[in-house]
C-alpha cells in the first residue's frame, strides 16, 4: 500500500514550491496553469468553451438512439442534449489522446501506468477503492448534468468568462468537497 | 474544422491535467482535506490566465462566448452534489477520463459511474424540469454585467484576487507524514 502511494502520487507533489518570479523558474503546476489559461482561451477563440460532461448524456444518446430511436426520442434530456458529433465530444477523444501521451512520453518509468492510490481509509481493498470511485462517479455526473456543467465547464469556463452560474457551482463544489473529504479518514 | 478544434484543444487539456496531477485521486484528496494545494493553484491560475486572455483577444476577434445561465436552486444543489462525488471518487468527468488513458483502473469505475450518473439524470429530467430547474433563474449573467462594468476591468479584478490567494497560501500545508505513521 505505501508503494501504491508513493508511486501514484506525483514525485514533486511534497515538495514546498513557493512562487519566485525573480529566480525566473516557475514551479510546474505554474507553467502549466499558464499554459491551460492560454488554452482555455484559444478555445473560447476557435469554438466554444472546454466542457467535458455533457458529452456523457450525448455518449447515451448514441447508444439509446441506435438501440432504441422512437424510446431515445421521448427522453426529453437526450433531445435536448442533441447529437454525440460535437466539438466538445472531441475534445473529450482529445482528452484520451493527450492524456495517454502525456503519461507515456518522457517518462523514466516507460509504458508502466500509475499504481492504485488508496485515498480514503476505507479503502482497504482494490474492490473498495473501486466502489468509491463509482459512487463518486455516479454524484459527480448527476450533479454536474443538474448544474449544467462540470469542474472544466462550470469553474474553468464559467469563472474564465466572469459566470456568476460558474462561481454558484464552484462555492458549491469546495463546500462539499472539502467537508467530506475532511469526514473521510486519510488513506495514504 | 470546429471537431478538429475540439479535438486538438482536447490533447492539450488532456496532456496538461496529466503532468499537473490532476487526474490523481490522491491530489484531488489531498487538496479538498486542504494539505496540499498544487491542484487548486493549478486551477486558479488557469482561470486567472485564461480569463485576462479571454477578454483581451475579445477586443480585437470575436469570441465564442458560452455563458451558462444561473438558476440558482439546480446550480447549487448540483455543485453540492458534485461536491460529495468529486471527494469521495477523486475524480471529477474530465480527470476520469485522463486517468482512464493513464491506466488507471479506478479511473474506469468513475467513468462507468459517470456514466450511470448521466443516465439516472436524462431518466429524473421531466420531474426536475418543473420544479428544481425553474427556481430562480438569472439567466446568463456575469460579473461584469451585473455590475455593468466592461469584461476586461472585470477579468483583471477576478485575476487580482486569484493571484493574490495564490501568492499567500501556502502550496503545502500539511507535509506528507513519514510512512506507517498513524495520524492523529
Amino acid at each position: 500500500m505505501s508503494d501504491a502511494t508513493a508511486s501514484g502520487g506525483e514525485a514533486w507533489a511534497a515538495r514546498p514550491e513557493p512562487i519566485s518570479l525573480s529566480t525566473r523558474s516557475l514551479p510546474p503546476w505554474a507553467r502549466l496553469g499558464i499554459l491551460f489559461g492560454l488554452l482555455s482561451a484559444a478555445s473560447i477563440a476557435l469554438f466554444g468553451p472546454i466542457g467535458v460532461s455533457g458529452t456523457y448524456p450525448r455518449f447515451i444518446g448514441m447508444f439509446w438512439r441506435a438501440a432504441d430511436p422512437s424510446g431515445a426520442a421521448n427522453q426529453s434530456y437526450l433531445v435536448k442534449m442533441g447529437a454525440f458529433l460535437t466539438p466538445e465530444s472531441m475534445l473529450v477523444v482529445g482528452l484520451l489522446i493527450g492524456g495517454f501521451l502525456a503519461s507515456r512520453i518522457g517518462r523514466a518509468s516507460g509504458t508502466r501506468a500509475p499504481a492504485l492510490e488508496v485515498i480514503h481509509a476505507n479503502e482497504t481493498t482494490h474492490g473498495r477503492r473501486y466502489l468509491n470511485a463509482f459512487a463518486g462517479g455516479v454524484l459527480i455526473l448527476f450533479g454536474a448534468r443538474l448544474a449544467g456543467g462540470c469542474t472544466s465547464g462550470h469553474i474553468i469556463s464559467g469563472m474564465t468568462q466572469l459566470s456568476l452560474s460558474g462561481m454558484v457551482f464552484g462555492a458549491g463544489v469546495f463546500a462539499t468537497g472539502i467537508a467530506t473529504a475532511k469526514l473521510f479518514k486519510r488513506g495514504y | 474544422m470546429t471537431l478538429l478544434f475540439g479535438l486538438l484543444i482536447g490533447v492539450g487539456m488532456g496532456a496538461l491535467i496529466q503532468r499537473a496531477g490532476a487526474s490523481s485521486p490522491g491530489m484531488i484528496a489531498r487538496s479538498l482535506r486542504l494539505e496540499n494545494l498544487t491542484i487548486i493553484k493549478f486551477m486558479a491560475l488557469t482561470i486567472a490566465v485564461g480569463t485576462v486572455a479571454t477578454y483581451t483577444l475579445a477586443l480585437f476577434i470575436p469570441m465564442h462566448f458560452d455563458i451558462k445561465p444561473l438558476y440558482l436552486a439546480g446550480v447549487l444543489a448540483g455543485g453540492l452534489i458534485f461536491g460529495v462525488g468529486f471527494a469521495v471518487a477523486g475524480y471529477c468527468p474530465g480527470t476520469c477520463v485522463v486517468g482512464a488513458a493513464e491506466g488507471r483502473r479506478d479511473a474506469l469505475f468513475a467513468l462507468f459511474g459517470g456514466v450511470v450518473g448521466a443516465l439516472a439524470y436524462t431518466l429524473v429530467y421531466p420531474a426536475l424540469k418543473t420544479t428544481l430547474l425553474s427556481r430562480g433563474d438569472f439567466g446568463k449573467v456575469t460579473l461584469a454585467s451585473s455590475l455593468g462594468i466592461p469584461g476586461l476591468i472585470g477579468a483583471l479584478a477576478l485575476a487580482a484576487v486569484l493571484i493574490a490567494i495564490i501568492w499567500y497560501i501556502p502550496t503545502v500545508v500539511r507535509p506528507e507524514s513519514p510512512r506507517g505513521v498513524p495520524k492523529a
